[in-house]
């Protein structure tokens, strides 16, 4: 192949892979929360029996998840430059908006799968609405769509490297940084991918792990 | 027998969608010949950074830049496709053979001659300001706590954190997004080649020029290490294009004025 | 506004052909190279089929930003080969969505009954046969309507070529923003042109399946 090594430059560089690594890291949790939120929300609307509401979740999921998301962190960053948020909340505006879209098509498709008959008989015993969707509906739901709320986080994880685009410091900013700076293309390039791949492993088992266990408490 | 004949058909499938680009390059480049092989220089030039490279108002490329590649094209003797590039990936782009050659306002300096060779300088420039005209900036002693742009990737972004350790400096992409945090009022300054600061006054009111010129920046043509062939063409054409008079007609064109420093003419 | 669209329509058409030509050859040669990819995982074919696996699991633990930049700079500096800018761009495209489409087929695949086999198995056919006449072309079916959510999710990620300097749609919108510098009205109609042509792509899906999927109802991808 005849190309030498050389991954001094990355070690000395290692402050700014760590502080790209914990960006991304921040950026993620706090899409991913946003997601979830826009997703219950949305979700619960897309599954209601009013018709504009499920009209509503209709139109936000096709209207967002039909726009690529670099266009949606764009749109933050420069089309409202007027009320100038930081580039941070913009990609993380971005990235909750759009990947809430997805959270929003699970939940109403986990939220769906309940059985009607679960709602009415908690209804009989008295449950007041907010209730039985909190303690009996959403932890069903939630269970349900575990595996796929964990893929949908390892895919967050891996387009926050996008926000690089705004200037955002996260990994894929930082490399190409430590890349202009070293010319060490290969091993730049090499080490934020193996990170990625940790990351992304790593979310989705957390996910699969913690969603579960959501609403457990509240059954004693 | 049949089943081992079908999988490996099917294992083949994927090198034949690959195969067009794995064809190796040569261990010592000599781009000059690929070039006239293929037919056309792939010149890497910017496209958000007037005057040097930009789109101009019917959206085609245009500029310094372009016009001094025009004519190392016209030397080789092929037509030329321009490739954009932007700071952060004009040499990787080299290096991995997207073009052949870069003028991307690239200061020429002893750190990238270890990765990539230079021509001999053809712009010499400087590095200064740009703030609002209501701006209180002077020059850099007044940019502490204050936010500048400015891009990623280039000695621009080394010199100002050395001048303004205080500063809260932001690297951008490129020159656009860097020039639109500043027009946005996301950034207080932005700081970049004077002659390209000058192209985005001249475009919009409102900015002032401040500072003076704190540093000095020669361009150079950038080509791969080694590419002895591709450096005697631009080399040769840049001495052409002096000797003829071109080259101070082009600078009157993109910059208006006579050009502040010569370029070196080798003897015949 | 209007003078805006008129003056730099060609220039934004042109990004737009070209954002539609690399999402076309991305979904033509991505599905091409999917289709062995998957096979191998499915017959677990010795060594081909594990390098299979860990092609398919390495993709899709990586961001699409990544894979182009390695397909950009990182492996033609490893490998000391040329390529061009487009050469580039589109094995990166091409090599990531062919991981995601063979995963999709895999799951097709998986999802012919294992009655169907049985039954094949017990009308003389040989193991080659079973796959090659019951299990492909079921299970392509049953990938269909998956494949077409990849597609939509690929030309949305066209975008991203912008910030390798491509003139596609996005890149061209940015590029004239920088001049004329008025980011709504170029936003919003790249977002229209986006959501127009992903929601047709869709129908196009919705439409392939209701030709193709007839003969296997019932039969569902297990998720």
């Amino acid at each position: 192949m005849g190309y030498r090594f050389d991954w001094n430059p990355i070690w000395h560089h290692r402050d700014q892979v760590l502080s790209g690594l914990a960006i991304t890291i921040a950026l993620s949790i706090v899409g991913l929360l946003g997601a979830l939120a826009i997703g219950m929300a949305v979700g619960t609307a897309g599954a209601a029996r009013a018709r504009p509401l499920r009209v509503f979740a209709v139109l936000y999921v096709e209207g967002v998840r039909n726009v690529p998301l670099l266009l949606h962190i764009y749109l933050w960053f420069l089309g409202f430059s007027a009320i100038q948020l930081p580039a941070f909340l913009c990609a993380a505006l971005g990235l909750s908006i759009y990947s809430g879209a997805y959270a929003a098509e699970l939940f109403r498709t986990g939220l769906t799968g309940v059985p009607a008959q679960q709602s009415e008989a908690a209804a009989a015993l008295g449950l007041r609405r907010w209730t039985i969707l909190r303690k009996v509906i959403y932890p069903q739901a939630f269970r349900a769509i575990a595996p796929s709320l964990a893929s949908l986080s390892s895919q967050l994880v891996k387009d926050s490297s996008l926000a690089s685009v705004v200037a955002v410091g996260e990994l894929a900013y930082e490399a190409g940084a430590i890349d202009a700076d070293t010319f060490r293309t290969f091993e730049v390039y090499a080490t934020i991918t193996v990170l990625y791949l940790l990351l992304v492993t790593i979310s989705s088992h957390l996910i699969l792990r913690l969603v579960p266990t959501v609403g457990e408490r509240s059954h004693g | 027998m049949k089943r081992r004949y079908f999988l490996t058909l099917a294992s083949l499938a994927p090198a034949f969608v690959l195969w067009p680009v794995f064809a190796r390059a040569d261990d010592v480049p000599d781009s000059v010949a690929a070039v006239k092989a293929r037919g056309k220089l792939l010149a890497g030039v910017k496209m958000d950074t007037p005057p040097f490279g930009f789109l101009n108002e019917s959206n085609e490329p245009a500029g310094f830049d372009l016009d001094i590649l025009r004519a190392v094209a016209a030397t080789i003797g092929v037509p030329i496709e321009f490739v954009r590039v932007t700071s952060v990936t004009r040499i990787p782009l080299l290096l991995s053979g997207n073009v052949d050659v870069v003028a991307a306002s690239m200061t020429h300096t002893r750190e990238r001659e270890h990765t990539i060779d230079f021509s001999e300088d053809y712009y010499t420039g400087g590095q200064t300001l740009l703030v609002p005209k209501a701006s209180a900036i002077t020059g850099v002693d007044g940019l502490d706590g204050k936010r500048v742009a400015v891009q990623q990737g280039t000695t621009l972004a080394k010199n100002i954190a050395a001048l303004a350790p205080k500063a809260n400096v932001t690297a951008f992409r490129d020159y656009d997004a860097a020039w639109l945090a500043l027009a946005q009022g996301r950034a207080d300054a932005l700081t970049g080649s004077l002659s390209i600061l000058e192209g985005f006054a001249k475009n919009n009111d409102g900015f002032k020029i401040v500072g003076g010129l704190l540093s000095k920046e020669p361009f150079g043509v950038g080509m791969r290490h080694g590419d002895w062939a591709m450096r005697d063409a631009v080399n040769a054409t840049l001495q052409d294009l002096w000797a003829s008079g071109a080259y101070a007609k082009l600078y009157q064109t993109w910059f208006g004025g006579a050009p502040s420093e010569p370029i070196e003419v080798y003897p015949q | 506004m209007g003078d805006l669209l008129v003056r730099n329509a060609p220039f934004l058409l042109a990004g737009l052909r070209a954002t539609l030509a690399l999402a076309g050859w991305t979904a033509l040669f991505g599905t091409i190279l999917a289709m062995p990819v998957a096979l191998l995982r499915y017959l677990d074919v010795p060594v081909l089929g594990r390098a299979c696996a860990a092609y398919i699991w390495f993709i899709r633990g990586t961001p699409l930003l990544v894979v182009l930049l390695l397909c950009y700079f990182a492996l033609p500096a490893l490998f000391g080969y040329h390529t061009t800018a487009s050469a580039a761009a589109l094995v990166g495209f091409v090599v990531f969505l062919a991981a995601y489409a063979a995963q999709d087929m895999l799951t097709g695949l998986h999802s012919v009954p294992r009655t169907l086999l049985e039954g094949g198995a017990a009308l003389g056919l040989t193991r080659l046969q079973v796959i090659r006449l019951i299990v492909v072309p079921l299970g392509a079916r049953i990938a269909v309507p998956a494949l077409f959510g990849q597609y939509v999710r690929m030309f949305k990620y066209t975008s991203v070529a912008s910030a390798l300097g491509a003139t596609e749609l996005t890149g061209s919108v940015l590029l004239v923003n920088g001049r004329v510098f008025q980011p709504l009205p170029l936003l919003g109609i790249a977002a229209v042109v986006y959501l127009v042509v992903c929601l047709s792509i869709s129908m196009l899906g919705r439409w392939a399946q209701v030709r193709l999927v007839p003969g296997v109802v019932g039969l569902s991808p297990k998720g």
